[in-house]
This record gives structure tokens, C-alpha cells and sequence, in this order.
């Protein structure tokens, strides 16, 4: 009995999310040394509400770059659907129909990266390299320049601000809440999930296995904008104000929101507890600095290296575990899509078999 | 069979030649379009400026283009331009007397450590470059933000002479220009002619082939993050003498003016493809057309949408050219095989 607990504490301890957890604590606990304030409910859970939107992009950038892919796009396409929604509210449309129709807009542009990695077999990467450029521009085109739309009904507004019902909890955690549990089952407890996963381990296998590859991609990629575009809403309310350049400086925290959450950056495995875990990790870490007087930028510093950080402990992790199979040593995104590409060569069970070249001989 | 085979290699050769000629034409085309509709996009003045836009873009576009021949990409050195420039041009501020060499020495070395620091992390640490770059772009940004505390280098806290050298012109062509051709001559010369140069082209081509076949493919990509760290500070330098004065926001978003400037360029972005020539079409193509958009009143957020579409377009057209040629080869390679083994049953 005590031997099975023992295990099981192990087993729990050993887990990424644990060490979350611990960092999510230690951070907290140097908050409190910054502003007696921090450990008042009200704040704890107030303090997420800035960072309700990332949140919500880093759920869907996680089932991307748990399919192998990556979508840097993300923070143009929440730009896009901001503007596009009070653009529509501006010209007199009702503001749920526009709420509906800018993340019509949002899961539009994703569907295009989606078509053009999925179907065209284009490289994610460069393709949304070039629609964050586009997409940032498209919202500046659809303001007609810089300037802000504004005025937003309060209906609208009490998204991103007040609390749900009489209760204590703001509604933008109560939704981030409600999408991180939604994705926890689509991801963990459903089919498309398990083919997502199988995508990214190995697309080849994947396509061999019957499985609708082109389809799934072009869906999750529609789903990533989608959450964008969510994103977007969320901020329009919580900002109360619609903005061609919203959330420009947002990506880092997402994608270190996703890659500290513990998804493998070349695909194939990830939890959304852990993504979720990390969202909270950074909310804790930037409304700490805050309250230290640290600027956002310098924040980032923090940020970044963490986003760094976990990759280095992650790789090192890896190459302690299987020194002796380790791959080349750069690049192993491009060498695994290689083989999960057309070149179809053997699944990776030799690599570094004495074939390096010997010293000297170049 | 040989002389097969070699004609469709002159073929794909032609086809990426042919990409060049296409940026040209694309250049002409907007050149001319730009000439009719704006009065003063034709004369001597405008071109200056033309030419001096350009040359901070080419001098960092020439170390981009190395960087993704081996198949990596450096979304940091919009940073390292705003780092080198600050710390270089805030230098000069309390310094003085020092020369111009200096200060672009200064830039130059700070823009070599954050390429190197880039380096490891993509080479040792294996950390995607698309992901370490990610993070260096903001942690340098905020390491801007550290040093100059919220301050700015104001024109006139520099020495005249400082600002003298981005006005001075050699044979009519600014001196910021000339030193943007000297670096994208001596960059192509290096990639044409040099073993190294060679070798980041077999690198982006097939990594894996590239280190079976001995190549050093962890110090190449070194190299390669390490001279697009070293171009971005002279970039840097090259920013704060043509401006006289740097903020800490510098050079934010410019990493998209030099990666659209390559990928437009016609390097492409699976590696192993690409010149300094057509990276340097590319940064004037995205110039002139700035230029004109700006001449003709166009909103400038129509210069970012544009990019955006000309880096999609440009991705989509390699790729699917890239696919024709190699399904092309590969069915020459299997008639040539067929047409083999029947002589041989003839015979």
C-alpha cells in the first residue's frame, strides 16, 4: 500500500505540471513580498483578467504545435477580428451579431493558413511569417489607418471586466476556464484529439493509418483562429476599445505560454492542464512585476528566458535520456518533417551510429 | 543521358534565374508606375533617399540571407539593429572624440554577441530558430529598454562630425549606400566562392546529407547567426547615423522589411536556395515601393498588408516550383532507368 502511494507521489512529482504548480507558488510567494495586496481573493483572482486573451490564443496555438505545426499569426488574426467586429457594431449591426460575425472573421483567416499549410503542404512557419505581416495590415486597412473605435456598449464591456452573476469571479476567467475544459476534452477524450496527437508524432504514419491528415490540419488551424479571434473580443471588451495594433507585443507570452505548459515544440505531445498551468505562471510572473515597477518590456526579458529556459531543460532532459540515439544536432524539426514527409524514409532508430565523420576529415 | 540530365538541371538553374528576372520586371513595373503617377518619384533627391532606405535593409538582408540558406530564419535582428544603435550611438554621446570607426565598431560587437548568443541556443541547445529567435527578439528588446531607461540619444548630443558622415556622398552615392554594396559584394562573393559559403548551401539543401558528407553543419550555422548578428549591428550603426538619434523603440518591426526583402528576394525559406542579388531586388522592390506609396499619400499600412501577401506569394510560387522541378527529375530519372534496362534486354 504504502510502496503504491509512494509510487503514485513519485509518478505525480515527476510530472511537468507539478513543477508548474511549484513555480506558480514560488512566484506567488515573491509577489507577496512585492504588495501585501496580492493575497487578498479579490486580487488572485482579478489578476488574470489582463491575461484572459492569451489564454485563450495559447489553448489553440497548443493543439497546433501539438499537430507539429506553428501559428505565429495568431496576434494579427485577434487584431483583425477586434477591428472587424466593431467595425460591424460601428455600422449599426447588432453587438452579439457582430461579436458572431468577427469570429466568423477570426476562423476565415486561420482557414486560410489552414488551406495553404494543410492542403498546399506549405511550411508553416514562412506562411504565418507572411499573414502576421498581411493580417496586422488588414486591420489597419479595415480602421482606415490608426484611431480606435470606441463606446462599446456596457453589455459588451462587462465581458472582459465585471464578475460573473454575484459571485466573485471575473466572466472573462469564467470563460477562459470554460475553453480550457472544453479543449481538455477534445484534446484527451475525443478522436479528432487522438488524431491531432498521431499528426504530430508522425504524419506519415498518421496518413498511412487512415487517418483524414489534410482535413485535421485544415481544421485546426480554423480553430486556432477562432480562438483568436475570441482572444480579440475579450480584449475589445476588457480594453474597451478596438485598436489596429491590438496585442502586437502578445506573442511571446503565448508561445511561452505553450512551450512552458510542456507541449514538445516539434509536436506529437502536451497537456492542456499544462498549458493552462503556465497561462496562470505568467499572469502570477508579469502582475508581480508589476507591482514591483518593472516595465513591460523589461518583463519580457523575464519571459523570454523562460520560454528559452524550458526548451534548454527540456533538450537537455531528452539528450540525458537517449544520449546514445541522439539526432545530428540541429534543426530536428526539419529532419522529423522530413520524414514525416513525402521522403518517407524509416522511422528515426539509428541516428549517430558511428556514421559522424571521423576527426580530421575535414 | 548525361546531356539529359544536365539540361534539366540547366532547367531548374533557369527557373531560379528566372525568379530574379521576375523581382526585376516586378521592379521595373512599380518604377514605372510610380514615375507616371508621382512627380517627384523620378528625380535625383528621392533616389537618394531610396538608396539610403535601402542600404540599412541590404546590409542586414545580406546576413538574413545566410542565415535561412541553411534553413533557419533570425526574427531577432529588428532588436539587434535597435541594441547596436543604442548603445553605440549613447557611447558617442559621452564620448566625443571617438572616431566613426570606432562607433561602428562598438555596434558591430554587440550585434556579433547577440548572433553568437542566437547561435547556441539554435546549434547547442537546439532550440528551433524560429523559437530562439522568437525569444532573443523580445529579450533584446528589453535589454534596450534596460539600458537606455526610458531615455533616448538626441540628435544634438552628437558630434557634428557624426552626423556629417551620414550626409557625406562618394561619387555622388551616399556613403551609407556604398558601404550596403561593399557588404552585399563581399556577402555574394563569399557565398559564390568560399568553402564555408558553399557549404551553407549544402547545409539548407539536406541537412543530413550535409553532415555525412563531413561538413562542420553546427559551426556553419554558427557562423551563419554570428554574421547576421555582426550585420544587424552595422545595421545598427548605419540606423543612428541616418536618423541622429536613437529611442528605445528603434528598429521594431524592421526584422519584417529585411526577412520580406530575402523571401521576396527568391531565397527560399526550406534553405539552399537563394543570392545576395535577389535579396537585394527584393529590399529595393519593398523601398521603391514605400517610396511611391508614401509620394502618392498611400497609407502606410498598405506597405505592411502588401509585404505580408508578397511573402505568402512568394512561399506558395517556390514551393510548387521547387516540387514541379524535383517531380520533373524524378520522372526523367525513372524513363532513363526504363529505357537502361530495355537497351539491356535488346542487347
Amino acid at each position: 500500500m504504502t510502496a503504491s502511494a509512494i509510487a503514485v507521489a513519485r509518478r505525480v512529482v515527476a510530472r511537468w505540471e507539478f513543477v508548474l504548480v511549484l513555480l506558480i507558488l514560488a512566484a506567488g510567494t515573491w509577489s507577496t513580498t512585492q504588495s501585501r495586496f496580492f493575497l487578498d481573493t479579490e486580487n488572485l483572482l482579478d489578476l488574470m483578467k489582463p491575461y484572459v486573451f492569451i489564454g485563450l490564443m495559447a489553448l489553440g496555438l497548443a493543439l497546433v504545435v501539438i499537430a507539429g505545426e506553428i501559428d505565429i499569426s495568431i496576434t494579427s488574426t485577434l487584431a483583425v477580428s477586434a477591428v472587424a467586429f466593431a467595425d460591424f457594431w460601428d455600422r449599426g449591426l447588432n453587438i452579439w451579431l457582430s461579436c458572431l460575425l468577427g469570429l466568423v472573421v477570426g476562423m476565415g483567416l486561420g482557414a486560410v493558413n489552414g488551406v495553404l499549410i494543410g492542403l498546399l503542404d506549405l511550411p508553416s512557419l514562412a506562411v504565418t511569417l507572411g499573414t502576421l505581416a498581411a493580417y496586422r495590415g488588414l486591420a489597419f486597412v479595415i480602421l482606415g489607418g490608426g484611431g480606435a473605435i470606441t463606446g462599446f456598449p456596457s453589455d459588451f464591456t462587462r465581458l472582459g471586466l465585471r464578475d460573473l452573476g454575484s459571485t466573485i469571479v471575473p466572466i472573462g476567467l469564467a470563460l477562459f476556464l470554460a475553453a480550457t475544459a472544453v479543449f481538455a476534452f477534445v484534446l484527451h477524450g475525443t478522436l479528432f484529439g487522438r488524431y491531432v496527437y498521431a499528426i504530430g508524432s508522425n504524419r506519415e504514419a498518421a496518413r498511412f493509418s487512415g487517418i483524414p491528415v489534410d482535413r485535421v490540419r485544415v481544421t485546426i488551424f480554423a480553430i486556432s483562429g477562432l480562438m483568436a479571434a475570441a482572444a480579440g473580443l475579450l480584449y475589445a471588451s476588457y480594453f474597451a476599445t478596438a485598436r489596429a495594433d491590438a496585442a502586437n507585443v502578445a506573442l511571446l507570452d503565448v508561445v511561452a505560454a505553450v512551450v512552458l505548459g510542456g507541449v514538445n515544440i516539434f509536436g506529437g505531445s502536451g497537456t492542456i492542464v499544462g498549458v493552462f498551468l503556465a497561462v496562470v505562471l505568467i499572469a502570477v510572473l508579469r502582475n508581480g512585476m508589476g507591482l514591483a515597477n518593472i516595465s513591460g518590456e523589461v518583463q519580457s526579458i523575464v519571459i523570454g528566458s523562460l520560454l528559452l529556459g524550458a526548451i534548454l531543460v527540456g533538450n537537455l532532459m531528452r539528450a540525458a535520456r537517449d544520449r546514445h540515439t541522439g539526432q545530428g544536432f540541429l534543426m530536428r524539426i526539419h529532419e522529423r518533417r522530413l520524414q514525416r514527409g513525402k521522403h518517407n524514409r524509416p522511422p528515426r532508430t539509428r541516428p549517430g551510429l558511428g556514421i559522424r565523420p571521423t576527426k580530421g576529415a575535414r | 543521358m548525361t546531356a539529359a540530365r544536365l539540361s534539366l538541371q540547366t532547367v531548374a538553374t533557369a527557373a531560379f534565374r528566372l525568379r530574379e528576372l521576375g523581382i526585376a520586371i516586378a521592379l521595373l513595373v512599380a518604377i514605372a508606375i510610380f514615375a507616371v503617377q508621382a512627380e517627384s518619384f523620378m528625380t535625383v533627391g528621392n533616389w537618394r533617399n531610396i538608396s539610403v532606405s535601402v542600404a540599412v535593409v541590404l546590409a542586414v538582408a545580406v546576413g538574413q540571407t545566410m542565415v535561412v540558406l541553411t534553413r533557419n530564419i533570425d526574427l531577432s535582428v529588428g532588436s539587434i539593429v535597435g541594441l547596436s544603435a543604442f548603445i553605440s550611438a549613447d557611447t558617442l554621446s559621452t564620448h566625443h572624440g571617438l572616431p566613426i570607426a570606432g562607433v561602428a565598431a562598438i555596434a558591430v560587437a554587440v550585434g556579433i554577441a547577440c548572433g553568437l548568443f542566437n547561435g547556441l541556443l539554435v546549434t547547442v541547445g537546439r532550440v528551433p530558430a524560429i523559437i530562439a529567435t522568437l525569444g532573443t527578439l523580445y529579450i533584446f528588446r528589453g535589454l534596450v529598454h534596460e539600458v537606455s531607461g526610458g531615455t533616448q540619444v538626441l540628435a544634438f548630443e552628437l558630434p557634428a562630425s557624426f552626423k556629417a558622415f551620414a550626409l557625406r556622398e562618394v561619387l555622388g552615392i551616399p556613403a551609407l549606400a556604398v558601404i550596403a554594396i561593399a557588404v552585399a559584394v563581399l556577402g555574394a562573393a563569399m557565398l559564390r566562392w568560399t568553402h564555408w559559403g558553399r557549404d551553407f548551401y549544402a547545409i539548407g539543401s539536406n541537412p543530413e546529407a550535409a553532415r555525412l558528407a563531413g561538413i562542420p553543419v553546427a559551426r556553419r550555422v554558427l557562423l551563419a547567426f554570428t554574421i547576421s548578428g555582426g550585420l544587424a549591428g552595422l545595421g545598427g550603426f548605419m540606423f543612428a547615423a541616418r536618423f541622429a538619434g536613437v529611442s528605445a523603440s528603434s528598429g521594431s518591426g524592421f526584422e519584417f522589411d529585411v526577412i520580406s526583402a530575402v523571401v521576396i528576394g527568391g531565397v527560399n525559406v526550406f534553405g539552399g536556395v537563394g543570392t545576395v542579388l535577389g535579396a537585394a531586388l527584393g529590399a529595393l522592390l519593398i523601398a521603391v515601393i514605400e517610396n511611391g506609396f508614401t509620394l502618392l499619400k498611400i497609407n502606410e499600412f498598405w506597405k505592411t498588408a502588401f509585404q505580408g501577401f508578397a511573402i505568402v506569394t512568394a512561399v506558395t510560387v517556390d514551393a510548387l516550383v521547387t516540387r514541379r522541378i524535383q517531380e520533373a527529375l524524378r520522372q526523367r530519372r525513372r524513363r532513363e532507368a526504363r529505357d537502361a534496362a530495355r537497351a539491356e534486354a535488346s542487347a
